[in-house]
C-alpha cells in the first residue's frame, strides 16, 4: 500500500476540497489516461485495487504510472466511543483528488485494452472517470 | 510550418477574469499578441480555429496569419495554451509574431516506426521517455515531426536525440545524449510483495529538535527559580 515513509505530524485536519485540478490534467509519461471527474478522497486501498485490475488485466507488454499518492492521514474513531477525549488513532491514508486530475496513466498497450484495463481501474474508484488519450488532448 | 490559414481577432479593450468570462460566454477567447519588436496586443479570437490549428498534422508550430481587425495582420505561432481540465474546452491561448527570416526555437514530436529486435525476437519492452527535441530552425524550415526507425533496437539500446537526422538549417538544441526511447528487459510483477507490506505500520515521524533543548533548557530555568 502507498504511504508516506515519514510525517512530520501523525494526524491533519481535513482541510477544504474545492476546486479543480489545475495542475497534474494531462498526459505526461503514457498514451492513455484515467481522469477523475469529480472530487473525492481516494484512498491507498483503493488505489491499489485500481492498480491490481489494470495490471492483471493488461498481463505483460505495457506501463501504468500512478499520478496520485496517499500522503494525507485519515483518523477514526473506535465503535461505541462517546464524543470526545482527543482525536481518533490514524486509521488511513487518502489523496485528495480534484476534478480534472490525471489518476493513472499507461502505455505499451492498444487502445482498447487501455479502455478495458481503465474501466475496471475506475470500478475500484470512488468517483466517475473518463478515458484520455494523447490524441484526444495533442 | 507555414500553411495559408488567416485567423480573425478583435482587440480587446477590458481585463480580467470577469470580462474573460464574458469573452467566452460569447464564443471567443482571450487571447495576447507579442514578439517580433512590437507591442502585446489583447485579443479575442474563436476557439474552433484554434483548436484546428492545435489539431492539425503540424500542431502548435503552424505558422498562420492573424487578422486583428483595424490593427495588423501578422504571420503567428500558437506559443502556450490553456485547456480546462474537465471539459477540455480552450480557455486562452499565447500568440507569438514570427519573424520569416529569423530562426525560432521550437519542439519538434518525434515519432517511432517499426517493432524494435529486441521487443520481437528477445521479448523486452520499448518504453518511450521524451517525445519532443527542440530545435532551432528558419520559419519555413519547422518540420511536422521526425520520424525515426526503431525496428534495429536490442535490448538495452536507446535512441538519443542526437541520433534523429536534422536537414538545412536546423541546429539540436535539447542534449544530444537525451534518451528518446529504449528498449528495457520485463521484470516480473511484484503484486504480491506489495500486497503483503499492505499491513506496514505507521511511517516514522519526524522528531522535533526543539524539544531536546526544552528538556535541558527547563531544568536550568526551574533551578534559577528556586535561587
Amino acid at each position: 500500500m502507498l504511504m508516506p515513509k515519514k510525517v512530520k505530524y501523525r494526524k491533519q485536519q481535513r482541510g477544504r476540497r474545492k476546486g479543480l485540478a489545475w495542475r497534474g490534467s494531462t498526459l505526461a509519461f503514457g498514451d492513455f489516461g484515467l481522469k477523475a471527474m469529480r472530487v473525492s478522497y481516494v484512498t491507498d486501498r483503493q488505489i491499489e485495487a485500481a492498480r491490481i485490475a489494470m495490471t492483471r488485466f493488461i498481463k505483460r507488454g505495457g506501463k501504468i504510472w500512478i499520478r496520485i499518492f496517499p500522503d494525507k492521514p485519515i483518523t477514526k474513531k473506535p465503535q461505541e466511543t462517546r464524543m470526545g477525549k482527543g482525536k481518533g488513532a490514524p486509521e488511513g491514508w487518502v489523496c485528495i483528488v480534484r476534478p480534472g486530475k490525471i489518476l493513472f496513466e499507461m502505455e505499451g498497450v492498444d487502445q482498447a485494452t487501455a479502455a478495458e484495463a481503465m474501466r475496471l481501474a475506475a470500478q475500484k474508484l470512488p468517483i466517475p472517470c473518463k478515458l484520455v488519450s494523447r490524441e484526444m488532448t495533442a | 510550418m507555414r500553411k495559408d490559414i488567416t485567423v480573425a481577432a478583435a482587440p480587446r479593450e477590458t481585463r480580467g477574469k470577469n470580462a474573460a468570462n464574458r469573452t467566452r460566454m460569447a464564443g471567443q477567447i482571450p487571447a495576447v499578441l507579442y514578439g517580433a519588436g512590437g507591442n502585446s496586443v489583447a485579443v479575442s479570437v474563436s476557439p474552433k480555429d484554434l483548436n484546428k490549428i492545435l489539431h492539425l498534422s503540424s500542431g502548435h508550430n503552424t505558422i498562420f496569419d492573424l487578422d486583428v481587425t483595424s490593427v495588423e495582420k501578422s504571420p503567428v505561432m500558437i506559443i502556450d495554451w490553456l485547456y480546462h481540465p474537465v471539459t477540455s474546452r480552450l480557455l486562452h491561448v499565447d500568440l507569438k509574431r514570427i519573424d520569416l527570416t529569423k530562426k525560432l526555437r521550437v519542439m519538434v514530436p518525434v515519432h517511432t516506426t517499426g517493432e524494435p529486435h529486441g521487443v520481437k525476437i528477445q521479448g523486452g519492452a520499448f518504453e518511450v521517455i521524451n517525445r519532443e527535441i527542440e530545435i532551432e530552425v528558419l520559419p519555413d524550415d519547422i518540420p511536422e515531426a521526425f520520424t525515426v526507425d526503431v525496428a534495429g533496437m536490442h535490448v538495452n539500446q536507446a535512441l538519443r536525440a542526437g541520433e534523429v537526422p536534422l536537414t538545412g538549417s536546423m541546429k539540436l538544441l535539447s542534449p544530444a545524449d537525451m534518451v528518446l526511447a529504449h528498449v528495457v528487459s520485463l521484470k516480473a510483477e511484484t503484486t504480491e510483495a506489495a500486497a503483503a507490506d499492505g499491513a506496514k505500520a505507521e511511517p516514522e515521524v519526524v522528531k522535533k529538535g526543539k524539544k531536546e533543548d526544552d528538556k535541558a533548557a527547563a531544568p536550568a530555568a526551574d533551578k534559577g527559580k528556586k535561587k
